[in-house]
């Protein structure tokens, strides 16, 4: 892509060739068994073997992109291979970020140091939603007592990406009740504590290549020090650790947006290799459809840049990186739906691309606030609807 | 990449906001009512420079490039879209002068009009022409958007061609855009210059199409913004009607709407500028503001309710406005037709610098 920096070009060529090659037929492989790849799958090994000889974007100070334009890049690619895989890589994952920033010392490197450098894969997960309730934040019910010896979780949490797999699990649950929402704080789970119960690998329409999981804390005890951010009242980040959680949520949007533009791109293309080679893009209808296709892709991609960008040039970028979540999101859908058309009945066989991706892409709308959770939130900023 | 803009375009933009909010807003409805702006208001708009923004240095011109073009006309057309096509006298026939004729032509139409202050150029675009192009060229359109014409410059597939007699205007009533007035035209003299260079016709015709494009996205910042405002001020059940979430979420989607319109118009202005071929990216921006006008015009009035539907406010006149410019610059089918024709090398992930 020109326009980037050789460096993160660099980058993005070694994704493409690690997702043509490794990535796209793993994620097909788990699409066809209906299953997530088992934690001992040779690519896992073969996934943190590369990570070892090729540092991550995130950490080449030789690429002059800001981190949010770097990880929108990166994303985007991926997810054109596979977003499922995407999900299911080793790491400490989506409350990397949440760790990084609100941790204590020691839980970052207790949490977060294994991961370093590590040499078998590994997985970290966070765990929000509830049976009753993802988009109704102040709904949870998940609740955490202090005792003596730490705390007891107690409730239930669905659809939580690795978290069967996962070194650890975060798992937010409310401390004080009274307070309502800022009641709520995060507590680790490590792997193996026997009050992580009733453990459900769910079966999925798409995005096979990942575990998500729904489990029960039934009297689920952890030391006090599992608390996120520490036990001092007097830490400012402790106040605002539920704000600081959904803010972190802000920034992983713009991920989830080009993520979704990847997808979408994947959808483009394969449709239009189809239309190509079967002669149907001499068809005027064809081409036109393709044409609004690829429109809207590259719409979605300069949304989700720019919202990206802005967050690198510290521009508010709330209601960019809505907008482009949104947008992108309703765009994979969009796409991979007209591509099934334009491929026909091929598309009906069960072996498209499309149409794995038709099944993939709706999850984006529904993940990390909903395409009415989004359009709430730009209303807000826009004309300060209320909550 | 890069979505800062340039020092340049921040105070082009202060200045035509300025000229747009003092000038043309308030007198929106005199100028359609009179069917054009008032001379003194043509003036201030020549001697700000405006008229000249992309006009190369050596002519006189600030030699700015389509990037600041296309970001003049959302401006001005966010005041009054009829207006903005009413003060541009050399208006978009200017890309095809220059396209064809190069600077020499290009002068020779800038000191014709510097020379008559009530001259125009009106520009055709004739869709379905023919082959022919020797001897007089005879036909007619029912609409141009300009109520004179000294030339008419014509573009077609295949070429162009520049008549300065031998044709003749008559009023129309026409359905929006008043300010700039309307005309039906026929034609049947010697054209003064006839090219032919298809090439060359589809680059001037993606300049035309972008700034035509980038008077509908105008329009529609208006419409959407007005109706922003509007729906926090009416109160229905209660609430602002904006807090009712049927409404909140289509004024986002219009917002959305407007944002990719916007962001499409300068990405293809940007490749243009850059020297690269925008044609495909131009007419995907063309249809894509007519797609979006189609939607955010009518919704804006909605949002109004029977108040949209009165004249007392302006989001009438913007459905009108925007449904219209459609209608220029060659039309939605044609550019359906050239943004589908581009769409086998373009990549749409590529970035021009
Ligand atoms: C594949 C997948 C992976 C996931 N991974 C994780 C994970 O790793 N961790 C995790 O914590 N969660 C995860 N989730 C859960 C996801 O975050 C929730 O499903 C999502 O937040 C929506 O919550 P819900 O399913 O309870 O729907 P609900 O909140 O019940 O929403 C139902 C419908 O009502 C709409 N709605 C809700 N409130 C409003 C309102 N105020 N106005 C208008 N409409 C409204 C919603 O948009 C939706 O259409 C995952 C989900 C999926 C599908």
């Amino acid at each position: 892509m020109s326009g980037f920096s050789a460096a993160l070009r660099a980058h993005i060529e070694r994704a493409r060739e690690w997702g043509r090659n490794e990535v796209r037929p793993a994620g097909l492989e788990a699409d066809r068994n209906a299953a997530p790849l088992p934690a001992d799958h040779p690519y896992f090994a073969k996934f943190v073997d590369f990570r070892r000889r090729h540092p991550s974007p995130a950490e080449d100070d030789t690429i002059s992109e800001g981190s949010a334009v770097r990880m929108a890049v990166l994303n985007e690619e991926n997810a054109y291979w596979d977003r499922g895989m995407g999900v299911a890589a080793p790491g400490p994952g989506l409350p990397a970020a949440i760790v990084a920033a609100l941790g204590t010392p020691e839980q970052r490197e207790r949490f977060l140091g294994p991961f370093r450098g590590a040499k078998e894969p590994r997985w970290g997960s966070f765990a929000l939603t509830e049976p009753g309730g993802g988009s109704d934040t102040a709904a949870f019910r998940t609740r955490a007592i202090r005792t003596d010896r730490g705390y007891v979780l107690r409730g239930s949490k669905c659809f939580i990406g690795n978290a069967a797999r996962a070194d650890w699990v975060l798992i937010q649950a409310n401390l004080d009740p009274e307070k309502g929402r800022a009641g709520q704080r995060a507590f680790f789970v490590e792997h193996g504590n026997p009050g992580m119960t009733g453990i459900k690998i769910e079966k999925k329409m798409g995005l096979r290549a990942y575990e998500s999981v729904s489990f029960i804390l039934e009297d689920c005890e952890v030391p006090h020090e599992n608390l996120l951010g520490g036990e001092q009242p007097a830490r400012t980040s402790q106040s605002s650790a539920y704000g600081a959680t959904m803010g972190s949520l802000n920034t992983t949007r713009v991920g989830v947006a080009a993520s979704a533009v990847g997808l979408a791109r994947s959808a483009y293309d394969e449709t239009l290799d189809i239309a190509k080679q079967s002669g149907s893009i001499k068809s005027a209808r064809v081409r036109d459809r393709l044409e609004a296709m690829r429109r809207r892709l590259r719409a979605a991609w300069l949304m989700t840049l720019r919202a990206a960008w802005k967050a690198d040039e510290k521009i508010p970028n709330i209601v960019d990186a809505s907008m482009a979540k949104v947008f992108a999101a309703e765009t994979a859908h969009e796409l991979a739906t007209v591509g099934m058309e334009i491929v026909g009945l091929e598309a009906g066989a069960g072996d498209c691309l499309v149409e794995k991706l038709f099944r993939d892409a709706k999850a984006l709308n529904i993940v990390e606030g909903t395409g009415q959770i989004q359009r709430i939130i730009i209303a807000r900023n826009l004309v300060g609807l209320p909550r | 990449m890069n979505f800062s803009s340039n020092d340049t375009d921040d105070m082009l933009s202060e200045t035509v906001r300025r000229f747009a909010t003092e000038e043309l807003r308030p007198k929106l409805r005199e100028f359609e009512a009179r069917r054009s702006v008032a001379r003194d208001v043509q003036e201030r708009f020549e001697s700000l420079g405006l008229a000249a923004i992309d006009l190369p240095e050596a002519l006189g011109g600030v030699g700015l490039g389509l990037s600041s073009r296309v970001l003049v006309n959302r401006i001005l057309a966010e005041a009054d879209a009829g207006a903005a096509l009413a003060l541009d006298r050399f208006g978009p026939a200017a890309y095809v002068i220059e396209t064809f004729g190069g600077s020499d032509l290009l002068e020779r139409y800038r000191d014709l009009l510097a020379s008559r202050p009530e001259t125009r150029l009106a520009l055709l675009i004739d869709v379905d022409a023919g082959t022919v192009l020797e001897g007089p060229v005879r036909g007619e359109a029912a609409w141009i958007a300009s109520g004179n014409a000294d030339v008419l410059v014509c573009l077609r597939r295949d070429g162009a061609w520049v008549m300065e007699s031998g044709f003749e205007l008559e009023q129309a009533r026409g359905a929006a855009l008043h300010a700039t007035g309307a005309s039906r035209i026929r034609y049947g003299g010697a054209p003064a210059h006839v090219w032919r260079d298809s090439t060359l016709a589809a680059q001037a015709w993606a300049k035309v199409r972008l700034y035509h494009a980038a008077l509908i996205w105008g329009v529609l910042v208006d419409a959407a913004g007005f109706s922003r405002r509007y729906a926090l001020e009416r109160v229905a059940f209660g609430k602002p009607i904006a807090h009712h979430q049927a409404l909140a979420f289509l004024i986002v989607d219009m917002e959305i709407a407007v944002e990719r319109v916007g962001l499409l118009i300068a990405d293809a202005a940007r490749l243009i500028d850059a020297g690269m071929d925008g044609t495909g990216a131009a007419a995907s921006a063309f249809v894509d503001a007519v797609e979006a006008s189609r939607f955010v015009g009518p919704n804006a009035v909605q949002i109004l309710g029977g108040h949209g539907f009165m004249r007392d406010y302006p989001v009438e006149k913007a459905m009108r406005d925007s449904r219209a410019l459609g209608l220029l610059a060659g039309g939605t089918d044609a550019a359906q037709d050239d943004a589908g024709a581009a769409l086998a090398p373009a990549n749409p992930m590529e970035f021009a610098a």
